[in-house]
């Protein structure tokens, strides 16, 4: 009778990972944008 | 040094979940890590449409009152939920491609119509840049914040209507969450901190337009 095989979990953590620094990555991108265009913004009035 | 809450608190709210997600939520054993992706991408999806529907919201009662707090709430929010939406159109392929075995597909009615969405409120961005009449410029924007909204509940109800490679909603819908107790926390964890950084982002985008008009305007007094 043939052994049950053991499933194996598929190896997708370097999506995972890239996923998370771009997402994380755009929303810092995102806040130091509104930190320049603010300073900028106070410094030219 | 004056410190601001919001921010503070929605940036400690985002990094605590994002370290839930890496250390305290359980691997889906069919997807592996891959399936992680969900709490970055579910989360932006939503507040994307929570910044659009408050954008045509915000832009309906402006066209009524002409109130200029709305307009700018709308221009702030338009901006925000770009930002949202893109990290969906970043996540969504890195997720697809190790599961469907491809980063997009152009017949797709839920991808198309997403980026669309993507596209109407990048348009409604270099409309506000393009028109400089302000009161013609709070008009125009509020009319296309507002038949941009309209695709929201087509995007959202697409999945149903159409032969698609996208999953149904595992929470968003009427019967009870098919999702484990500790992966459904995570995903509430997700949503409230994200929908935090959604309002710590329209609160400081609004003082910037508070900031560059009263500039603007003693520009022209000058």
């Amino acid at each position: 009778m043939p052994r049950p095989q053991r499933t194996t979990m598929p190896e997708t953590s370097s999506y995972y990972h890239v996923a998370y620094t771009l997402g994380l990555g755009i929303y810092a991108a995102y806040a130091l944008s509104l930190y320049i265009r603010r300073k900028r913004v106070r410094s030219a009035r | 040094m004056k410190i601001s809450w919001l921010p503070t608190i929605a940036a400690a709210a985002v990094i605590g979940t994002v370290i839930r997600v890496a250390l305290f939520t359980p691997l889906e054993a069919k997807q592996g890590a891959a399936q992680k992706i969900f709490y970055i991408h579910v989360p932006a999806a939503w507040v994307a449409f929570f910044a659009f529907g408050l954008v045509a919201i915000a832009s309906g009662v402006f066209l009524w009152l002409r109130d200029q707090r709305l307009d700018r709430f709308a221009e702030s929010s338009a901006e925000v939920g770009v930002v949202f939406t893109s990290v969906v159109l970043i996540t969504g392929p890195l997720w697809a491609k190790p599961i469907w075995g491809t980063y997009w597909a152009w017949w797709d009615v839920r991808l198309i119509s997403t980026l669309f969405l993507w596209f109407i409120y990048i348009a409604y961005i270099v409309l506000r840049g393009a028109v400089e009449s302000p009161e013609l410029r709070a008009r125009y924007s509020a009319v296309l914040g507002i038949l941009g909204a309209l695709l929201i509940p087509f995007i959202h109800l697409s999945v149903y209507l159409f032969s698609t490679m996208h999953p149904l909603p595992i929470v968003g819908k009427p019967s009870k969450p098919s999702l484990p107790s500790e992966m459904l926390l995570t995903l509430f964890l997700s949503l409230f901190s994200f929908t935090l950084l959604y309002f710590a982002f329209v609160r400081s985008r609004y003082r910037y337009a508070i900031e560059r008009d009263a500039a603007s305007a003693a520009h022209y007094d000058a």
